[in-house]
């Protein structure tokens, strides 16, 4: 159902040639958007977990499975919706005439 | 409070109340119970909820003082220890010395509106758990 979205993960070497931070500056973006990309993954764990203990029996609380599938799942909603967000920006920079 | 604190506080809620339809289930299936593993008959059980401050990271700990949301939990599952019913009932196995038996003292009229009050709670709290849900995608639907 969930496919884990670590596979995702930015190259260490992208980060240092491309969005990296400046000297001296706080984390940079990249790592944020990384930071944020593990903990949606963490929260489809989760939702995995639970929902795998409820079908195996092991947990009787349907409605904390089912919680966890909604935490997933906005907080997949929201790394997608900035993710469109720096996508648009980019190509509106992208499509800039001199 | 995090983003999904109100959907936690939900949930806890609907885990709380849900016990509480369970333990008010088991008062109602032994209504007519003379034996327990204890000995003597059932004993009805009651639920204590306890409010509590959801377990969350220090800095996240810091914030929840302000804004004062509790969670809850049961406490504690008690055993009323008001004394059985004694029912004139000679032929019965567990019959005492002068043909007395020993019930649980449950009301089932009681229990049903207890177990009505919990079904109730928990679909207060699931609709709770739905605004919530429903807010955190109005927010998302700022980016759009």
């Amino acid at each position: 159902m969930n496919t884990p979205i670590s596979g995702l993960r930015i190259l260490p070497a992208e980060i240092e040639t491309g969005l990296g931070r400046e000297a001296g500056a706080g984390p940079g973006f990249a790592d944020t958007l990384h930071s944020a990309l593990q903990e949606v993954d963490r929260l489809q764990g989760e939702a995995n977990r639970e929902t795998g203990g409820v079908l195996a029996g092991g947990t009787t609380d349907v409605h904390g499975a089912m919680i966890a599938v909604e935490k997933a799942d906005l907080a997949f909603q929201l790394m997608l919706e900035v993710r469109n967000k720096i996508v648009q920006a980019y190509q509106e920079v992208s499509r800039l005439q001199f | 409070m995090n983003l999904f604190g109100v959907l936690e506080m939900g949930g806890a809620g609907m885990s709380a109340e849900r016990l509480r339809a369970e333990v008010v289930t088991s008062n109602l299936a032994n209504v007519e119970t003379t034996r327990t593993p204890e000995g003597g008959p059932y004993r009805r059980r009651m639920v204590r909820f306890r409010a509590e401050v959801p377990h969350a990271s220090p800095f996240q700990l810091a914030f929840e003082r302000s804004t004062g949301g509790r969670s809850v939990r049961v406490d504690a599952i008690v055993t009323d220890q008001a004394a059985p019913e004694r029912r004139y009932q000679p032929g019965h196995p567990d019959a005492d010395g002068q043909g007395y038996v020993a019930y649980p003292a449950i009301q089932p009229v009681a229990e049903m509106a207890d177990l009505l009050g919990a079904v109730r709670a928990y679909e207060a709290n699931a609709a709770s758990v739905q605004a919530a849900k429903q807010m955190i995608q109005q927010a998302i639907e700022i980016l759009r």
